[in-house]
This record gives C-alpha cells, structure tokens and sequence, in this order.
C-alpha cells in the first residue's frame, strides 16, 4: 500500500522522476515523500544514510523493503502491484523485447547526457579538458540520432516499445524531458521533440514535474541552454 | 528455442558472460554462438553492425527481437522462458526488493571496476591524470566493502538476493569474476572470495567460463594491492 511507502527525492532528478511516475501508474497516489534538496546535500544527510548507505536519491522503502536504484523500484512496483493501474511489461514477446532492450539502452542516453550537462560536476578542475567535453558531446549527438531512428521507425503517437507506454517509457521519458529541459532543440530533434510533447501530457507525468522547472528559479539558468546547440 | 537464437560475444566480458549464464539457467544450450575478438576491433564488424548498430558485444538474436543490453536479455530469457530451467525471478516481496536492488547495485559495481582496470582504454593519453586513478581505486575499494558487508550479513554460503540463487547472481557474478581475474585479494576481502569459490562451481558458470581464462590461468595483478 502507498502508506507503507516512503519516497527521499530531488526536484529535476530523472531517477527520482522514473520511481514518482511508476508511483502514478500503477495507482499508488499517496506514498509519504519528503523532498530533499541537492545544494544543500541533503542526500547525504543522516535521514538518507540510515535507508541508503550510498547517500544517493532516490532513496525508496516499502515496508522493511528498501529499493534505491530507480530501475530495481520500477521493476518491484509492476511486480508487486501487477493487477492494479497501468500494465507495464506488455506479454508479447517481440514488444518485450524491444522494451527490455529501449530500458537498458536508456541507461546509455542518461550517462552520455549526464557526462555533457554534469561534467563540471563530476570532474574536478585540475582534470578537465576541452576535448574531454567535446567527445562527450559528439558522443551525445550520436546517441540522440539513434533514438530519433528508433522513434522515426514506430512512427508517429508511438511509445518506445510500440503502441503502448510501457516501463520503457517510465525510465526513459524523464531523460527526454531532461534534454528538452536544457535546451535541446525540438527543430533538429524532431521525432524526441515530439515524443516530449505526447507524453509531458500524460497525468502520471504532469503529476511528477519537477517543481522546480515550474517555478523557473535563478539557479536553473546556467544549465538551461547548456544543450541549445547540440 | 534455443536453435533460433544467435550471441555474438567476447570472451572476458562480464556483459557476454551474463548472458551465456543465463542461457545455461533457462537451459537453452545450443544456441549458435560466435566468439569475436575485441582485440581485432570485431565487435565494429559488418556481422555485428547488421544486427547491433552500436557497433558492442554481447550482440543477441531471439528469432527477430534483438536485444543487445545484457541485462535486458538476462530479463527476457527469464520471463520468456520462465517455465523452463531455474527459476531466476523470486516471488516473495522481500527477496524480489533485495534482487532488483543488487542486480542495479551491480551495474556500479561494474563501473567502479572499469574505471580502474580500463582507464587506460577509455581515457586518451594526454587527458590521463594521476588524481583521477586514485580517485577511481578509491571509489572501487569503497564498492568492494559495501559488496562485503551485503555478503556479511547475509551469511556464508548465501547468494546475493538470499538463500536462492537469483537473477541478481546472473548479473553481478561476471563482475565478481573478473575483481579475482584482475588480482584481488581473496584475504582482503573475504566474504567476495567465499561467494567467488561458492559460484565458480555452479554448471552455469563453468560451462560459459571465459576461454581465454581457462588457457591462461594466471590473470592481471591490477588489483592485488587495493
């Protein structure tokens, strides 16, 4: 039941963002959440430490159960909760191959994105070179044409593994958001462009927006063009 | 069955061996199999390309679905032939949470050990920097001891989700075997060395064994003293 559930997140995390939308499908509206904040390093916190020895959001208990990598909550949850909300792993074969396979593959598009957006970041001033980010960037571009392919080949209204959303969609869509979130452009991007905007109005995704993309904060400007000319 | 399926693979690679593991769980041996050298840049070869367009090993073929992501294939073989071979997937809340987690666990597991054994390979010369090794080997012997605590406190003998052995073993095995391959010390870290000797006896595992480990029994000293 959601009131067994307790969900530690940062606003604008896309894994955080893949447990909430899990939450929202399959129905398990409720769920005690504390929002946590990053700049603060609130993820390292003692509140964290005692569920995640990683310090790391999200950080997810149900029960005694704790299941911190996104993935591993998003695969308990349709598990566990199979019967009740939006189907998830579809039964055909080919479908749930080409789920599993867009799934795992998301992880690449989330590690080439991260290592453009976050490289400042994640390497310290004394080891960062041009030509490490211009790689991570042309690494970047490579990987976007290959979706746009993938969705090119399904076709328009297609979700990523066919004609319904599935958990594919649930770990994948908060990257995509996140790309357009940091400028990327919907005119050289058109087949991502429009997946954003067919599934930023699905109600299990408006209902985890990050707030803070809402609210437009100061300290979102200095990456929100960061992909604007990719 | 497994007469329609085809791996390309490479030996030594955790990725290929989780499949082949998992192959062998499902008992779907017989399944056409093609050993390519990374060495002579085979993985970028046409045959792999035609199927797998990034050009990586394991490359995979069930029929027509591809699935080139190892652990998006170790999952299908399970639910596609869950009735068939071990049951890889527990039912029991508990164990399943413990399972998923591990298995997702195991991925940084895997890179906390490639940002070390393969800095060479994935950091060109002149971006190389003596701080960013260290910084990675500590991250690495950080991993490693979270790894003996999960194994200590489950007790000897266990697997990594609990008394069964699971998808998460499936998974982070390969990495397992290949921290020992690369010279880790089993007296350091004694609880991976027990689950090392416990899994590198299960048929699964010996009968997908890297090849190139078998002919050269002696394997890198990268991690001996870490």
């Amino acid at each position: 039941m959601a009131k067994d559930m307790t969900l530690l997140w940062v606003t604008g995390s896309p894994p955080c963002w893949r447990v909430m939308i899990a939450l929202e499908e399959k129905n398990l509206q409720g769920y005690n959440q504390k929002l946590l904040s990053f700049d603060k390093m609130e993820h390292k916190s003692q509140q964290v430490l005692d569920i995640n020895p990683r310090g790391q959001i999200p950080t997810f208990k149900h029960g005694d159960n704790v299941i911190n990598e996104s993935y591993a909550a998003c695969f308990y949850l349709e598990s566990q909760f199979k019967s009740q909300g939006t189907k998830l792993i579809p039964d055909g074969p080919a479908e749930q191959a080409l789920m599993y396979q867009r799934m795992f593959e998301g992880l690449t598009l989330y590690e080439k994105l991260s290592a453009v957006v976050f490289y400042e970041w994640s390497v310290p001033e004394g080891e960062r070179h041009e030509s490490a980010l211009k790689r991570n960037k042309e690494a970047l571009v490579t990987e976007l044409k290959l979706w746009e392919g993938y969705l090119q080949k399904l076709g328009s209204g297609s979700y990523l593994a066919g004609p319904s959303f599935t958990l594919a969609d649930v770990v994948v869509f908060p990257t995509v958001g996140t790309l357009f979130g940091f400028g990327l452009s919907p005119e050289r991007y058109p087949k991502l462009g429009e997946y954003h905007n067919l599934l930023k109005e699905r109600p299990s995704v408006k209902a985890s927006w990050p707030p803070h993309w809402l609210e437009n904060p100061k300290d979102q400007d200095r990456l929100k063009d960061a992909l604007k000319d990719i």
